[in-house]
């Protein structure tokens, strides 16, 4: 059951990631006509309003499953860091479970910045939230999968 | 209600609220995992066989609600305070509290005197 949940967990977080990362770059790097054709050109040529919605609906979904399996965590896993004097996997751990809780209080602003019509004068407040979104989720990412893979699965 | 501080105000005050919650502990509950009890405001377990108490979830009650009324009362507030103020704010706050946190918890990663 938690194995499954944590698969689901990592499934949404790819999601997240895909749309939060093409959203981002084309805010910060949008394409030009210049270098249509290209694979670059077509990850930022993307209709970023389009993910919004997506984005807080995936956020919320991830971060409910990563307060479910957290306890689990918090037994299973920290204790066993701490047997190993893992304290910077434990570190980088909390970490995650803070900057999540940040993002969690950032979606109603981002969900704001990106109503339609988009506001001109908050232009650059939504590159900066979507910015910070962005590295939230792949700081969340990258650490979950390094605690999964230190730990690994199983009892 | 001013919609355009409401969402930022919300923002803003969450993160200010997270910070303190967690580095003063103002959980609004406790929740013990190897029991699957729940316990109001801030419980610490007698005994280590209990296991130990987690505090996030209180964390984030706290400051949820902290942030809503704050939302809430910023929405009442006169039309002067709406501006462009508000929307600067609610990236630079939630960013200068990731870094204060990352402050907090350094002794994790480095020795401290």
């Amino acid at each position: 059951m938690i194995t499954t949940l944590l698969i689901f967990h990592g499934l949404c977080a790819v999601f997240m990631l895909g749309a939060l990362t093409h959203q981002t770059l084309s805010v910060w790097w949008p394409a030009t006509a210049g270098g249509a054709g290209s694979v670059f050109h077509s990850f930022r040529a993307v209709r970023a309003t389009a993910y919004a919605n997506t984005v807080v609906v995936l956020y919320l979904l991830t971060a409910a499953m990563g307060a479910i399996l957290y306890p689990t965590y918090r037994i299973g896993v920290r204790i066993f860091f701490e047997d190993l004097r893992l304290s910077a996997a434990t570190g980088i751990f909390e970490l995650k479970e803070h900057f999540v809780a940040v993002g969690l209080g950032l979606l109603p602003a981002y969900w704001y910045f990106w109503r339609q019509p988009l506001a001109a004068e908050t232009a650059a407040a939504r590159k900066a939230v979507t910015a910070l979104l962005a590295f939230i989720v792949w700081y969340a990412f990258i650490v979950g999968h390094v605690v999964s893979s230190i730990r690994g699965f199983g009892p | 209600m001013n919609m355009s501080r409401v969402f930022p105000v919300f923002s803003v005050a969450f993160a200010v609220l997270y910070v303190l919650s967690m580095d003063n502990n103002w959980a609004l509950f406790t929740y013990l995992p190897r029991s699957r009890e729940f316990y109001p405001l801030v419980f610490t377990p007698p005994t280590p066989r209990i296991g130990p108490g987690m505090y996030w979830y209180g964390w984030l009650a706290t400051s949820a609600i902290g942030a809503a009324i704050v939302a809430a009362a910023a929405s009442c507030g006169p039309a002067s305070w709406a501006g462009r103020h508000w929307s600067s704010l609610a990236w630079a706050v939630p960013l200068a509290v990731i870094l204060v946190i990352v402050y907090i918890l350094r002794s994790w990663f480095i020795r401290v005197a």
